[in-house]
């Protein structure tokens, strides 16, 4: 079981690094969640081998229980995760509101970077 | 009953914050609330400093759980010091704020936002415990986002693209890596951590964890190949703002990797800390030659900023007690320069209406107090005696030459005078030459006189590091021998008692 789950991270953490260097803003997006999953399911499987052993529950089966502590964890991190990844959705679609691109390298193309281009005159 | 107050540094803030936001469009009373509450903080976090000079941590274990179970927030003395340096930031940020904009023009969210940030960064420095301390960077980096996009125009708004992403991966090794330290030592309190790796000296596991650990926190810090995100997206900022992400944000980095490394892995990591070295040389070299190649002001003092990162960490690269106490005085001073530099900006670009060198001009006859603090400050940038860059620096170089790590001192030395190089163009572009074409100076428009009056303060302040090299100095080593004392720091914090209840 351990290392199927030790197989998924390193896909899972090796899928999302590939989709996030692609250049189109879907792929991007979906790699940062396939990323933010690696890493929850990596925390995950720090519990060790959850086989034979029972849920920590008051007035469970008894026997050996699986390590909560971890997934207390991930609950935090999948709701951290949630919001960031809600929250790149919303600025990727400013984005191609404003400058009519869903391709990163469109973005940056023509301009070198916004330092050439200084604070201008001020709108206020 | 002191322990209790180990978590006020959160919670001021965090209440500040909801109080801002229900009471909903910016007034004279919401900004005098949140002015007061700043105020406070700094108050506190000063408290803070003098009640941990010389004695142990303040501990609070959270609802009462004992430490290695339980969250704790501990307060030692450089936790303490790093609270009052973003409180003090924080509080002349937002004065400059207030002096810039008018009331009715400030955005509702601003000051909220600007809030909840502290949270995030007095979490960072309170905290006791690895994963607590990815909540806390979470929190930071949220606002952070938020606010870095929430005044951005429609041409700027993708330069937080950037940022956003290499945080975005940087957060998720975190979580990786706070993972793996829970396999490793089977627990994610920092005191249990350090004592449990000294009983495991040798194991390579602990060697990949700090790699993982060193790379999220050198992205954070902006060091060598990791701060592509930060010199284009500062200046997409309010100028106020800027100033408190110059001061601050990047420092939240240097601090953790501190507490880290100085504290929390065990010591042996001889090659983590060569391998940090060598960054640091790379980012004072790279940082600087990108500052001189800007040629507007916030560009330069955004390179300016990891030149300077660059220095802390070689403190920390260099890893003796005195080095760690040089990297701390390095960032007590840093933060109150970078943070008024950034300020003197956004006065220039209220006095000539934009940043950009060739247009601007004329400044020194128009305004020459400011020119007086920005040139103090540049100078103590690049390190002139007795300015408190000089001291700074000095000590850092000191303890390179003792080392014998003459490329590094020399990489050091070499990036000063580039700063003093930098500083000079903006000098001469903004102070000294006359406006060119159609800029005016407008002297006329009266804000620049409470902008310039924040910075003057923040001045003196600096000066009085400057001058009182010796009281900070003891500050700092003290700080150091805290973090270096593993055996009170482990002692003090897993046998606290819950003194919240009784």
């Amino acid at each position: 079981m351990i290392w199927e789950t030790a197989l998924l991270v390193g896909l899972l953490f090796g899928f999302g690094t590939w989709m996030v260097l692609q250049g189109s803003f879907v792929r991007i997006l979906f790699g940062f969640i396939l990323l933010s999953n690696a890493a929850n399911l990596l925390v995950l499987a720090m519990s060790s081998n959850p086989a034979g052993k029972s849920a920590p529950i008051v007035g469970g089966p008894g026997g050996p229980l699986v390590d909560p502590l971890p997934q207390a964890l991930i609950l935090t991190a999948i709701v951290i995760g949630f919001g960031v990844i809600a929250y790149l959705v919303l600025l990727l679609y400013r984005i191609f509101l404003d400058q009519r691109t869903t391709h990163a390298r469109e973005l940056f193309e023509g301009t070198q970077s916004a330092s050439e281009s200084s604070v201008g005159e001020e709108q206020r | 009953m002191m322990a209790n107050w180990a978590v006020a540094p959160v919670v001021i803030p965090l209440i500040t914050a909801l109080v801002a936001l229900v009471l909903g469009p910016p007034t004279r009373l919401r900004r005098w609330i949140v002015g007061f509450s700043a105020a406070l903080q700094l108050m506190l976090a000063l408290a803070f400093v003098f009640s941990t000079y010389g004695a142990e941590a303040v501990v609070l274990a959270l609802g009462g759980w004992m430490a290695p179970f339980g969250i704790v927030l501990v307060v030692d003395h450089l936790a303490a010091i790093m609270l009052s340096l973003g409180a003090l930031t924080g509080l002349a940020t937002l004065l400059f704020g207030y002096a810039e904009i008018p009331v009715g023009r400030e955005h509702p969210l601003r000051l909220p936002l600007v809030q909840f940030l502290a949270v995030g960064i007095n979490l960072s420095f309170t905290t006791g415990d690895l994963f607590n301390l990815f909540v806390a960077f979470e929190v930071m980096l949220i606002s952070s986002y938020a606010l870095l996009t929430l005044e951005a125009d429609d041409w700027d708004i993708k330069q937080a693209f950037p940022y956003f992403a290499l945080n975005l991966v940087g957060s998720s090794f975190f979580l990786a890596a706070a993972g793996l330290a829970y396999s490793i030592f089977g627990t994610l309190n920092f005191a249990e951590i350090a004592l449990r790796s000294t009983q495991m000296v040798g194991d390579e596991r602990i060697t990949v964890l700090a790699l993982i650990l060193m790379l999220v926190f050198a992205l954070k810090a902006g060091l060598f190949p990791l701060y592509y995100w930060l010199p284009n997206s500062y200046p997409i900022l309010p100028s106020p703002v800027a100033a408190l992400y110059a001061g601050m944000l990047t420092k939240v980095g240097v601090y953790v990797l501190l507490r880290v490394f100085g504290q929390v892995l065990p010591p042996s990591l001889d090659m983590i800390h060569v391998l940090l070295g060598w960054m640091a040389a790379a980012t004072m070299l790279l940082g600087v030659l990108g500052a001189v190649s800007r040629n507007f002001t916030r560009g330069i003092l955004s390179w300016h900023i990891l030149s300077q990162i660059g220095y802390m960490v070689l403190g920390i690269g260099l890893f003796t007690q005195w080095s760690l106490t040089a990297a701390i005085f390095y960032v007590i001073h840093h933060i109150i320069v970078k943070a008024t530099l950034f300020m003197v900006g956004g006065t220039i670009v209220v006095l000539n209406r934009t940043d950009d060198l060739a247009k601007t001009g004329g400044l020194w006859v128009a305004t020459p107090v400011l020119g007086v603090v920005f040139l103090l400050q540049a100078l103590s940038l690049a390190g002139i005696p007795p300015l408190s860059g000089f001291w700074g620096k000095y000590l850092i170089i000191v303890e390179g030459v003792k080392q014998g790590a003459w490329i590094w001192v020399a990489v050091a030395l070499m990036a000063g005078i580039l700063t003093l190089f930098s500083m000079l163009k903006i000098w001469n572009g903004a102070f000294w030459n006359d406006a060119e074409g159609q800029t005016k100076v407008r002297t006329q428009d009266g804000r620049w006189r409470p902008m310039t009056a924040v910075c003057v303060g923040m001045t003196v302040v600096s000066l009085m590091i400057g001058l009182g090299a010796e009281v900070v100095l003891k500050s700092a080593s003290e700080a150091a021998r805290q973090l270096t004392d593993r055996e009170a720091y482990i002692s003090t914090v897993l046998q606290s008692n819950p003194r919240g209840v009784e």
